[in-house]
């Protein structure tokens, strides 16, 4: 038994590794480029990076304001995560009962996810700006507050747990917003760790509505700053991907901290019901 | 009789107005400026703010700096909420379509009131944003295309001269064309390729804009034409898939005959073609002069809260800060007097650069493939799509056109 | 669950009310801050498109009625509107084989093995990137000349010729499909861990005491438990038509011709493009109400309800 059991690990280690090979090769090119000046365009391709350097990540912390986009950047995520967590669990935790209007409330979310940003650009902007929160923090985070994929992940979670817990729970007093801290989000780790991940990522990104809704530079996110490295006059690939190897690696950062909890160790015995 | 009461009043009223008075006029008046993916100009533009606001106490400029394909998103949010920029920049015939949206302040009648403003801008580039008779932008820089080609590559092919007819470019391009080499080179958007149809004397529209007048049997040759150089590989298929990097990239990696560009193409090229030298490079107009114009203007905003000081503001940009804009970009402005002047130095410091801007301001009365369209996106949206499926072979020239004759016919109906 | 009116059961009957209505209340509460949030910026800027598609509108001109006019010019003139249909469609139609794949690679690392950590991290590399470094890197791997994917290609001997892959009417939507699978392939594999997660071990340990073979385990147990999840990711998938606007604008901008043109691309060129706002407020409509059917299919195909697991 223990011969198949190896062979199956192998062909196991082999299909990711065939699965990992393929999602980096893209990846070793945007970090050669980023470490060279070269033309990605010459033939034939070359393989190794010629002379590499870290010119291309000093250029990109000074060719814009890259500490207070990143100050900004920081703070919006935050404000959006924080208030991720928060709406979408009690979003999640009132769906998982029954009342009535539910299935129109489960119809209004589900819609609400059909509706791209491109359409709501000039509308959106309206209202921000009737709140009074253009070219603010708030206003920078507000349309990401809460995600319905997000709401949908905790609901899932949240039904997961057996009813005797909750119920135990209730018999023993709790209000109902002690039962999803108390109870249900430590065994929803998952979810939540789900959720910091995407919102944070949903956020760090974000290009299209802080462009609009802000004006002044000082209150500009990190990926605003993009444009610097997109110039038509000259070839600036190389800070171009220096700039995007600077803004993945906090999203990296968030993943790589959150994802314990997207295992649970068969060794640790953690078992659910 | 008045009273000591009313006296009384109308003395507090004098003096509190007298009072006020000063500080109105030292509330900041601010206009904001929205300029085209100039950020690596930040200094120069920081200082001509400087110096413009010395001279105006009390007055501020906002500066934003927008890439080209975030213009159009940010201005029409701003046009709705109904704080657009005051003075803005756009690119080609983008000024046309917010002219004819009603977004722009009719300049006209300042330039009429202030004929040194207007004279110092070549006619040909100032008609470039004169919409239904009426100016609406002035020059901030102006490019059209010309024709660069690769000496070395001519000289092996055994050709002597760049090429003086559309023939000639074709015959020209097949002799350069191996299996690693193509032989000709165009850019596409923004109508940048119609001098190939202009010089052989077909006109997208009639004179007054209201019809199609392209599909011709000469038109339908040259297409086809096109289509069978494009698939020998004689023109280069990027000319008709790609946008800028591509293309330009192409050409620097030096093995394409000819490029037909606008000049701000030489400074990619140069900046990634290892094999670019004066000696090695080309400039040549193309065949008959005909060039498209591919400027940048500067507007203002009909909603604009200060258009006398954004009016200022523009005369300044436009003669003032011309001047340092045409040396930091080596670019040409479409004011006269800056114009000469920096042509005449970088004759002496760099007469590669001088060669290409000279033809920038050469053959400006043959300016082609830019219509005072009010909906150039949308006859564009028509024509192109149509255009590029019978260069690249998927219909044949004759219902390619036809089939874009109804679209266009149908786009200028609908006004 | 109506309480017995009358008077013998009124005080009972009340005290039951009232909880109820506190339980009612206290759920409105609950679901008030998302639903504000989705009222401000998902409700009411569709409420503005679809006013806004039937009449003539823009910016600065006042609006006048346009009845059916747009639908009109779209459903019967607009062959592009018709071929940014189809290619959405077939877009939306690679998702089910990116949520299989995705669905492999989760089951592969969720369980022991050494260095799952590791692995999960590489698949999901690439789904925080920005996606104009997305776009340009493969743009740059399709290209014809120096590009690494046509150089493996005839390097290794499999082909002689290069394939234009993004000039080509044929390979184009292809290609940017892969892309977009690229990059949204961890997204699903961590919609699907987070689902598995909730799979109760015991279940598996009697399946197993019982003699049950994996793959039946597999088909009984970890598929029907993971039905919220896939529910999710295929609501995603259609998602993924408008979401991947900015890899789609960046690699081919909808081109050649129109070959890789989306409904949302489409609807983008018609607002900002070419200032017809009310026009593309009528495909922003067609579109809704195409992604509304699909995802109703998919809520069919999931059991209802979200795919939730209530018979529990």
């Amino acid at each position: 038994m223990t011969t198949m059991r190896r062979r199956g690990t192998y062909l196991r280690h082999a299909a990711l590794v065939g699965v990992s090979a393929i999602m980096l090769v893209p990846f070793y090119w945007v970090l050669k480029t980023a470490v060279t000046n070269e033309n990605i365009y010459a033939y034939p391709p070359r393989l190794l990076p010629e002379r590499p350097h870290l010119f291309n990540f000093v250029d990109v912390w000074y060719f814009i304001p890259f500490p207070r986009y990143l100050l900004n950047s920081v703070i919006v995520s935050a404000i959006v995560v924080a208030c991720n967590i928060a709406f979408n669990a009690m979003a999640g935790y009132a769906l998982t009962k029954n009342f009535p209007g539910k299935r129109a409330v489960l119809l209004l979310f589900l819609s609400c996810m059909l509706i791209p940003f491109q359409a709501t650009i000039i509308p959106a902007y309206l209202i921000t700006s009737k709140l009074g929160l253009l070219n603010s923090y708030v206003g920078l985070a507000f349309p990401l507050l809460s995600t319905i994929v997000c709401i949908f992940v905790f609901k899932a979670a949240f039904e997961a747990v057996p009813h005797s817990l909750v119920d135990a729970a209730r018999i023993d007093g709790l209000s109902e917003w002690r039962i999803i801290v108390r109870v249900l989000m430590p065994l929803s780790k998952a979810a939540i760790a789900t959720n910091v991940v995407l919102a944070f990522i949903w956020s760090w990104n974000a290009f299209l509505w802080p462009l609009i809704i802000t004006r002044e530079p000082t209150m500009q996110t990190l990926p605003l700053g993009l444009a610097r490295f997109l110039s038509y006059l000259e070839d600036t690939t190389g800070a171009l991907y220096a700039f995007a190897v600077m803004v993945l690696a906090p999203s990296i950062f968030v993943f790589l901290m959150a994802q314990r909890e997207f295992i649970r160790g068969l060794t640790s015995g953690a078992t659910k019901g | 009789m008045i009273s000591r009461r009313t006296l009384l009043k109308s003395g507090t009223g004098a003096v509190v107005s007298a009072l006020a008075m000063p500080a109105i006029a030292q509330a900041p008046k601010k206009i904001s400026f929205l300029t085209w993916n100039i950020i690596d100009q930040e200094p120069m533009i920081r200082g001509w703010i400087a110096r413009f606001v010395k001279d105006r106490p009390g007055v501020e400029v906002e500066w934003l700096d927008k890439k080209g394909p975030e213009i159009p998103v940010f201005y029409q949010t701003q046009l709705a909420a109904g704080t657009p920029p005051d003075v803005i920049n756009t690119q080609g015939a983008l000024g046309l379509e917010y002219a004819a949206q009603g977004a722009l302040l009719d300049l006209t009648p300042r330039l009429k009131a202030d004929a040194a403003a207007r004279d110092r801008f070549n006619a040909d580039y100032l008609s470039n944003w004169a919409y239904e008779g009426n100016n609406y932008m002035l020059p901030f820089y102006i490019t059209k295309t010309l024709l660069f080609y690769n000496k070395p590559l001519f000289q092996k092919a055994g050709l002597s001269a760049p090429p003086h007819s559309f023939d000639a470019i074709l015959d020209a391009a097949q002799k350069m064309t191996t299996a690693d080499a193509s032989g000709f080179l165009t850019l596409n958007f923004d109508w940048l390729y119609w001098p190939l149809y202009a010089m052989n004397g077909i006109d997208l529209l009639s004179k007054d804009l209201a019809k199609p007048t392209f599909n011709t049997p000469k038109a339908i040759e040259v297409t086809d034409r096109l289509a069978k150089a494009t698939e020998a590989g004689t023109i280069n298929k990027i000319s008709w898939t790609g946008r800028w990097v591509e293309p330009n990239g192409a050409f620097a990696a030096g093995n394409v005959g000819m490029l037909h560009a606008h000049s701000p193409a030489y400074f990619f090229v140069k900046g990634q073609g290892k094999w670019v030298t004066p000696e090695t490079l080309g400039v040549a107009h193309a065949p008959g002069g005909f060039a498209t114009p591919n400027s940048h203007g500067l507007g203002i905003s009909k909603a604009s809260k200060n258009p006398d000081l954004a009016w200022d503001f523009l005369k300044f940009v436009t003669n003032e800060g011309a001047q340092e804009l045409g040396v930091n970009r080596k670019l040409v402005t479409g004011n006269i007097a800056v114009d000469n002047k920096n042509l005449a130095d970088l004759e002496k410091t760099d007469p590669l650069v001088y060669s290409i801007l000279k033809t920038q301001l050469e053959h400006t009365d043959k300016m082609v493939g830019n219509w005072r369209l009010g909906n150039d996106s949308k006859v564009k949206e028509a024509f192109w799509p149509e255009l590029q499926n019978a260069l690249l072979g998927r219909k044949d020239a004759k219902t390619a056109l036809a089939d874009a004759e109804r679209k266009v016919a149908r786009e200028l109906k609908r006004g | 669950m109506m309480p017995a009116t009358g008077e013998a059961a009124g005080r009972q009957g009340g005290w039951w009310q009232r909880k109820r209505t506190r339980d009612l209340a206290l759920i409105a509460c609950f679901l008030l801050p998302s639903l504000t949030v989705f009222f401000l910026y998902r409700v009411l800027p569709l409420g503005w498109n679809v006013l806004l598609s039937v009449q003539y509108w823009s910016p600065l001109k006042p609006a006048r009625w346009a009845g059916l006019d747009h639908y009109e010019e779209m459903l019967l003139y607009d062959d592009v509107f018709w071929q940014s249909l189809t290619n959405t469609l077939i877009f939306i139609g690679a998702a089910p084989f990116a949520i299989a794949l995705a669905l492999g690679i989760a089951l592969l690392v969720n369980s022991d093995l050494k260095g799952a950590a590791v692995y999960r991290s590489i698949v999901f590399l690439s789904y925080p990137l920005m996606t104009v470094a997305v776009g340009i890197i493969w743009r740059w791997m399709y290209d014809e000349r120096g590009g690494i994917i046509n150089f493996a290609l005839r390097a290794s001997g499999l082909i002689t010729k290069p394939i234009p892959f993004l000039q080509s009417f044929d390979w184009a939507l292809p290609s940017v499909i892969v892309a977009e699978v690229w990059q949204v392939l961890g997204f699903y594999m961590i919609i699907i861990l987070t689902g598995l997660q909730s799979i109760p071990q015991h279940l598996y340990e009697a399946a197993s005491i019982d003699g049950a073979p994996r793959w039946a385990q597999f088909w009984r147990i970890t598929l029907p438990m993971l039905k919220p999840s896939l529910f999710l990711c295929a609501v995603v998938g259609i998602l993924n038509s408008f979401t991947s606007f900015d890899l789609v604008y960046i690699m081919t901008n909808g081109g050649p011709g129109h070959a890789t043109e989306l409904l949302i691309t489409y609807i983008y060129k018609s607002g900002f493009g070419q200032t017809k706002f009310d026009y593309a407020a009528a495909l922003t409509v067609v579109q809704f109400i195409l992604l509304l059917a699909l995802t109703y299919l998919a809520n069919r195909a999931a059991g209802g309800n979200a795919g939730s697991l209530e018979h529990r």
